[in-house]
């Protein structure tokens, strides 16, 4: 009796439900689908893509969707990630300092409006305006009129004077098709930049309601966003009146689903994504697994991990000695093999190598593990202070923790230093105060594919007396091969010239570089010709291919 | 009983007043104490003073009182109060609105929350009432086994096996057998889907149910033990009434006040709460949400979410005591 009120509620449960489920199920469209025409491709995504704003979009997760729905000036070749015109016509500069861009005639935006010299200007005049607060506001540091367009602050952080220019005056349209560039100083590798997701046009519409646009873009490149339910999934189909030539053939859907963390490996097994990377527990299972093997690309990752120094306190480590002793006590390939096998390489230079134009193996010549060396190199400058402890300063973050707790553990146990690791949320406020009162923990992910972009940003300051906010360090030597770089009349010369900055550097020897990422993924058998781009560590889905068997 | 909610409803204004208060103390310290959100903005570069003023503007930190600890931060706090009061939450740190992210997680957190609460009360209703029936007989022991043994496994062990061992062959079979798009698939993908919201949150509403169902067991049990040896139930009986009728008028509906209360309790704290089973199994609710704005010191969502959150706790509050003179004759409000 007392079962039959049951069994009436969990019919009605099932039916409802059900209904629940069916009524779901109904309106969607053939999801996993075979090749060609209707195919779609399922990717994930990070759940913390906030923004598809060009101007403002600016970590690798709503970089890789943007890559399909705009189109750049450049785009990088996925071999050897260097520039090619792709919107522009022409980018050409006689003193590398006024750069004149031609672009490609008849152009539109997904809405119908020109691609133009005025849709780039518009976006990057956006761009540059400091009250806008754009995440690539910084990258028009280098163009004139910058300085103009952000307020001034005083030392408490309160904007005292508003912007004097709303428009960059570098920036000059010169006709339809025609936009003059004028930079504060030569830079070489300025055609490099302008591939970069911060340089891409935007439409006018898009300019006069800048949330909707951040949303629901208005792109020209051959996607056209369709749905985007923030937090859950995103949904980009094939625009049809895409003009140009770099557009996928076999598949006319994207459709990312967001994920928060690493959570997504199970979908991958279980055939509902197309592309998947294993979280650290699930690695070895995936590795003896030779039907996952067969479908497993890997290569080397852009990121740099390093240790750097206060060298504006004093300390042991203004001693180069000292800095040489740290780093060959430190068994990166040791350390690699026992915590993330696989998923780091170590680091024996501060430019990636074969990841980005200049960037080569082997320009430092103490980042490799020698124990014997170290002790005398510590004994040459004289010894870890008696009593002292070296503090590791890093953010909160697991794996970081991890890998420095390794590295500490290797100082240690080579040198004898004792080590205490300082993980604070405050670590990049402290950074910037120069509150550091031990070794801490870098990272280094480009912007651009240039070798320029490991060095400059990081190491110059043209500040002799200061060196530069975060470790302190002036390099002469350094600056003047940077500033030839930059004043070289070809990309090739210029990217000579930053080698030797690197070069440089090494001799200076300021940081020590530990570890490289690794870009690595598994694909589903419905996919071929996957080819990862060295820069972004993402796949190249223009190039994708998607067959029919499933 | 109009008095009566009349009376409850202006104690829970004093109550929110109150959360809202307390929770804007809290976050103000903590981005006193632990440093500026807008400096994660730039992570690795090295930002100038204007862009992080700029930046700050943006994210509504801007006020100097966040650079100063111990400040209270009243003047932010009025105007955060002003907006609620005319219905605006205000947005997250990079613009969207409260409101949208909370249309868009919760109606995930309560689809998960109607399974869990079915599964309960199923579970509850039928083993507990089988228990109260057969007191002392093997059902009762078996029964009572049962909710230890459920009681053993943390939903987290449950997620965690279902998702790895089961779900991944499941689905695979279920893509295969019949078509990637059908319900079978939909019911065994490894994680959430938001175009089969239903479907794909049934298993894990199943399992967290069952996850929280023993306490509801012996919940029952023991009211209806309560309820069977009542005078009402006895006179009942000797006015010679069907079972059946005992059972359910005097019984069943006796003994509901204990899980209304249970019920009540519990949906709020599941709408907040279910953060590990949305976390793994990646649905986008409210759990997840509040969970990375305190990560992200995201100060508006924070307390915005919150705010609603303890809105609806406060009407569920009220709605829970007005269904207890429902069930019972003899409570009556004045």
């Amino acid at each position: 009796m007392g079962r039959w009120t049951v069994v009436t509620a969990t019919t009605a449960t099932m039916t409802l439900v059900l209904a629940g489920c069916s009524g779901g199920g109904g309106d969607e469209d053939d999801g996993g689908g075979g090749g060609g025409e209707g195919a779609t491709v399922n990717l994930s995504l990070g759940q913390d893509v906030e923004t598809l704003l060009p101007m403002d979009s600016n970590v690798g997760d709503n970089i890789s969707v943007l890559d399909v729905v705009y189109d750049g000036l450049v785009r990088y070749d996925p071999e050897t990630t260097e520039p090619y015109n792709y919107v522009a016509e022409s980018v050409e500069s006689s003193d590398n300092t006024v750069w004149t861009i031609k672009i490609k005639p008849d152009l539109t935006f997904q809405n119908g409006e020109p691609v133009d010299a005025n849709a780039f200007a518009r976006a990057w005049n956006y761009a540059a305006y400091g009250p806008n607060a754009m995440a690539n506001n910084y990258f028009f540091e280098r163009v004139a009129g910058y300085d103009e367009m952000q307020g001034e602050t005083d030392d408490d952080g309160n904007v005292v004077e508003e912007p004097a220019a709303q428009e960059l005056s570098g920036l000059k349209v010169v006709d339809d098709l025609t936009l003059e560039v004028t930079l504060i100083g030569p830079f070489a590798g300025f055609a490099t930049m302008l591939g970069y997701t911060g340089f891409f046009p935007i439409a006018q519409e898009c300019l006069d309601d800048i949330e909707a646009c951040s949303v629901k873009p208005i792109g020209n490149g051959p996607f056209q966003v369709s749905e985007w339910n923030q937090g859950q999934n995103l949904t980009a189909s094939l625009w049809e009146g895409y003009t140009l030539d770099e557009a996928p053939t076999t598949y006319d859907t994207i459709e990312w689903t967001e994920y928060a963390g690493e959570s997504s490996w199970p979908d991958f097994q279980a055939g509902v994504l197309d592309l998947g990377s294993p979280p650290p527990a699930e690695q070895a299972a995936a590795e003896s697994d030779p039907d996952l093997q067969e479908r497993y690309l890997e290569g080397p990752g852009a990121a740099l991990t390093y240790l750097a120094f206060p060298l504006y306190k004093d300390g042991p480590w203004t001693d180069i000695e000292f800095r040489k002793a740290i780093s060959m006590a430190i068994d990166r390939q040791g350390i690699i093999d026992a915590l993330l096998p696989g998923q780091r390489v170590p680091a024996d230079s501060w430019v990636v190598p074969d990841g980005v134009p200049g960037g080569e193996a082997g320009t430092c010549e103490w980042c490799t593990f020698d124990a014997d060396a170290a002790k005398a190199a510590l004994e040459k400058a004289g010894g870890w202070p008696e009593g002292e402890t070296l503090t590791i300063h890093l953010g909160q973050d697991e794996t970081e923790e991890q890998l420095f707790k390794a590295v500490g553990d290797s100082i240690q146990q080579v040198l004898g230093i004792p080590y205490t690791l300082d993980p604070t949320p405050d670590f990049f406020a402290n950074r910037s105060d120069r509150a550091f009162t031990g070794a801490f923990r870098s990272n280094w992910f480009p912007d651009y594919p240039l070798n320029e972009n490991y060095l400059a940003p990081v190491y110059a300051s043209g500040d002799a007396e200061n060196g530069n906010t975060n470790f302190g360090y002036y390099g002469e030597e350094f600056e003047a091969a940077i500033k030839a770089g930059d004043e070289a009349p070809t990309l090739e010369e210029a990217v000579t010239r930053y080698q030797e900055a690197e070069a440089a550097l090494a001799t200076d020897f300021p940081t020590v570089p530990l570890v490289f990422s690794v870009n690595s993924y598994y694909y589903s058998e419905r996919l071929s010709n996957v080819v990862l781009d060295p820069f972004s560590g993402e796949p190249k889905l223009r190039i994708l291919e998607v067959s029919d068997a499933m | 009983m109009g008095r009566y909610i009349l009376r409850r409803s202006l104690q829970a204004v004093g109550t929110l007043f109150l959360v809202v208060f307390v929770l804007h103390l809290l976050t103000t310290f903590a981005i006193q104490l632990n440093g500026n959100p807008a400096l994660a903005f730039f992570g690795d570069r090295v930002p100038s003073a204007s862009q992080v003023a700029a930046v700050e503007a943006r994210f509504g930190l801007d006020d100097p009182c966040f650079d100063q600890v111990g400040n209270p931060c009243l003047g932010p706090f009025a105007e955060r109060l002003a907006g609620y009061a005319q219905g605006d939450f205000g947005t997250n740190l990079r613009g969207r609105e409260v409101t949208d992210i909370v249309a868009t997680a919760a109606p995930n957190t309560l689809k998960l929350f109607a399974v869990v609460t079915v599964t309960w009360l199923v579970m509850g209703m039928f083993l507990g009432s089988m228990a109260a029936r057969w007191r002392g007989r093997p059902a009762d022991h078996g029964i009572r086994m049962t909710s230890v043994l459920i009681d053993a496994f943390p939903i987290f062990v449950l997620l965690l096996v279902y998702r790895y061992v089961f779900s991944v062959p499941l689905s695979e079979w279920a893509r295969s057998t019949f078509g990637s798009d059908s319900l079978p698939a939909q019911l065994f993908r490894p994680s959430f889907d938001a175009d089969h919201a239903w479907a794909s949150v049934l298993v894990p509403g199943l399992l967290l149910g069952l996850a929280g169902s023993a306490a509801f067991i012996r919940l029952v049990r023991a009211s209806q033990l309560e309820s069977y040896a009542g005078e009402h139930v006895r006179t009942a009986r000797s006015k010679g009434l069907h079972e059946r009728h005992v059972l359910l008028h005097h019984v069943v509906r006796n003994s509901s006040v204990p899980v209304v209360t249970a019920v009540g309790l519990t949906f709020t704290e599941a709408l907040a709460g279910a953060v590990i089973t949305e976390g793994m199994m990646n649905i986008y609710g409210m759990g997840g949400v509040l969970w990375e704005a305190v990560r992200g010191s995201d100060i508006g969502l924070v307390i915005g979410v919150v705010t609603i959150l303890a809105i609806v706790t406060v009407v569920v509050m009220i709605v829970v005591d007005v269904a207890y003179a429902a069930l019972d004759p003899r409570i009556r409000y004045e």
